[in-house]
């Protein structure tokens, strides 16, 4: 059965890539979908150095492995306060 | 262990009247503590955290036989606002500031319960501004109450730059009718 996660862009990413939240589903498999993995298969070109990555909102590594139904976001550099 | 009070601000807000508020809720959750064998509870109060993009947590009330408000003896405070020319130096018409909503609130509570955990501090609030903001207008409020003005300054100093660098915000910068994405914080 297929793996489906939410794949969600923010700031500068979300504007150059034309979309805010899709769905994305997971190749079956080994080695398991990472973050690196579904970023290469957005083809929104290189990930940039800065780019940190979240799943289930919490900060995560780009290798760690995705599960159905998570929630994988991409965010430029943060600029609070 | 600290209570912590932390709250998003789509519309303008007024700092004083968030530390008026915070006066209020920590002299309240000394009540509700002494009711409850010392445990705090943080129950919604209409008011305390305004805003409809409100978290509150309590990871503990403050000392026995006394609220935080009238045992802290050091309190540090920090309001931080919008400047009027942008990071190039043009005049600045808004800034932009767009947050990741759920994992921007769960975010500041971790940091702040780091924060206050590992200064020791009896208190901790978080008050910040999401939206379009108009140059002079609050972007954010820091607050923190401690038994010493060390780990109250120090705490407040930490907290401030913890959530420049691991919030999930971003700014963008208006001028001349273009917007333009900060990339990183300003110097300390």
């Amino acid at each position: 059965m297929a793996s489906e996660i939410q794949v969600r862009l923010f700031a500068s990413l979300r504007e150059q890539a034309g979309w805010a939240q899709r769905g994305f589903s997971l190749a079956n498999g080994e080695p398991p979908a990472t973050p690196a993995s579904v970023w290469r298969q957005l083809e929104l070109g290189p990930l940039p150095i800065s780019v940190r990555v979240a799943v289930n909102q919490h900060f995560a590594r780009l290798d760690q492995p995705l599960q159905n139904g998570d929630e994988l976001a991409f965010l430029p550099p943060i600029s609070g306060g | 262990m600290a209570t912590l009070l932390i709250s998003l601000h789509p519309e303008p807000f007024s700092p004083h009247d968030c530390l008026a508020s915070w006066y209020q809720s920590q002299a309240a959750a000394h009540d509700v503590a002494s009711l409850d064998d010392g445990r705090a509870i943080h129950p919604d109060r209409p008011g305390v955290a305004a805003g409809p993009l409100t978290g509150a947590a309590a990871a503990g009330g403050p000392p026995a036989g006394a609220s935080a408000a009238e045992a802290a003896a050091a309190e540090a405070i920090f309001i931080g606002r919008v400047r009027g020319l942008t990071s190039a130096g043009a005049a600045l018409e808004a800034l932009e500031l767009e947050h990741y909503p759920g994992m921007c609130e769960a975010q500041l509570e971790r940091l702040a319960a780091d924060c206050a955990r590992s200064h020791g501090v009896l208190a901790v609030l978080v008050a910040h501004r999401v939206g379009r903001l108009l140059p002079g207008e609050a972007i954010v409020l820091v607050a923190v109450m401690a038994d010493r003005r060390g780990p109250a300054q120090r705490c407040c100093q930490e907290l401030l730059e913890l959530l420049k660098h691991d919030a999930p915000f971003w700014k963008r910068e208006w001028a001349g009718g273009q917007g333009e994405w900060i990339q990183g914080n300003t110097p300390l």
